[in-house]
């Protein structure tokens, strides 16, 4: 009820009478209009969730250690590895430990030749109809062959903001971080920006 | 139209007080005024000193009143009065010859010199205007005024009010000292 009409910056929509009861609580005389202290509230509110997108960083957000795959791996040893660790995705290293890529679900579906998004019903109704199932395409084939690349990467310093802006512009689910240096230090998921606004709440 | 429309005011007014806080501000501010008129009546009934102007009325309001008001805080009273009546004094002894003059300059440059200094309290213009309307007593006081009456008087209100306000559980006076 409450959470469902809370966006960003806009704060809860307080009544008058909410304010007016509010003043009755407080002992003493308040010299201040209804009105004019919502205009406050509501000031200070947007203030507020803005302090608080912007004060915690992808530092810490992101989990560590990361999870990740080598290029040179056959697509049913990495398929292994996403399954073993139940990810739905990993970055892609090379002999130097460099990241050069990210690997996903997604990946492996597009090589699969299916549209972007599609449900487990699309894939489970081709499979059904179409005896060659296509994930076959898939075989004999190395990570380095379908990986995303070149990947798209965060520093440690972004805002969950930044964070949470790249996700939905760039339809990703999960975002390398990478220090100055180079080096893959953290990832961060989706499921760590959500738990991130349900601590946010929390708090509050 | 939009000139005239925000004339018609789209607020309301804050709720009652409840009859607890009505007792005590009457208390206190029976007590503050009570303190200085018996010093300026019984004490200085002989003498040419004075303890007591009417903009104190004003003041009892905010600081027995209104106690939670930024305008009734400590550094709003003493530093609102006395600012106010070294203005209001000054402005009498450049201005006498023309006394609109001198009782505009007063209360303007008061109301200003109070919000530049984060002292406004209302009651302040009203001391600046009795420095310039005021008896020729008062007139007579010249920069003393500043002094006694005002800064004196709003202390020994002042000192009422600390008293008396933080004697019921769920009030408190002041919010902030400086």
């Amino acid at each position: 009820m409450v959470t469902t009409d809370r966006r960003q910056g806009t704060p809860p929509d307080i009544s008058e009478k909410d304010i007016i009861e509010a003043m009755k609580a407080v002992h003493g005389y308040i010299d201040i209009t209804p009105g004019d202290f919502r205009q406050i509230y509501q000031v200070a509110y947007t203030m507020a969730v803005k302090r608080l997108l912007t004060s915690i960083k992808a530092a810490d957000l992101m989990s560590t250690p990361v999870l990740k795959v080598k290029q040179s791996l056959s697509l049913a040893q990495a398929a292994d590895f996403l399954a073993e660790h139940h990810i739905s995705g990993a970055p892609v290293i090379d002999e130097k430990e460099q990241i050069v890529g990210v690997v996903s679900e997604k990946d492996f579906l597009r090589e699969m030749g299916f549209n972007v998004n599609p449900s487990f019903m699309q894939i489970a109704t081709h499979c059904l109809h179409d005896k060659s199932c296509m994930i076959c395409n898939l075989r004999g084939r190395t990570v380095a062959d379908i990986m995303t690349t070149p990947p798209i990467v965060g520093t440690p310093e972004l805002t969950v903001s930044a964070v949470s802006t790249i996700f939905t512009e760039q339809k990703l689910n999960r975002l390398p971080i990478l220090n100055s240096q180079g080096t893959l230090v953290g990832i961060v998921t989706r499921t760590d920006l959500a738990h991130a606004c349900h601590a946010l709440e929390e708090e509050s | 139209m939009k000139f005239f429309q925000k004339m018609r005011g789209n607020d309301q007014s804050p709720p009652v007080v409840g009859p607890v806080e009505i007792i005590w501000s009457w208390i206190g501010s029976f007590s503050g005024i009570a303190a200085v008129s018996i010093i300026h009546y019984k004490l200085f009934n002989q003498t040419d000193l004075m303890m007591i102007i009417g903009s104190f009325g004003a003041s009892a309001v905010l600081i027995y009143g209104a106690i939670r008001s930024p305008l009734a805080q400590p550094r709003n009273l003493v530093g609102g009065h006395i600012l106010s009546a070294i203005v209001g004094v000054t402005a009498f002894q450049l201005f006498s010859q023309q006394p609109w003059l001198a009782a505009s300059l007063a209360v303007s440059t008061s109301i200003a010199l109070m919000h530049l200094t984060k002292t406004l309290h209302p009651p302040g213009g009203a001391t600046a205007l009795i420095a310039v309307i005021g008896s020729d007593g008062i007139h007579n006081l010249g920069y003393f005024y500043v002094l006694m009456p005002v800064a004196l008087g709003a202390t020994v209100m002042l000192f009422v009010a600390l008293i008396i306000n933080n004697i019921p559980g769920k009030r408190r006076y002041p919010e902030f000292w400086l």
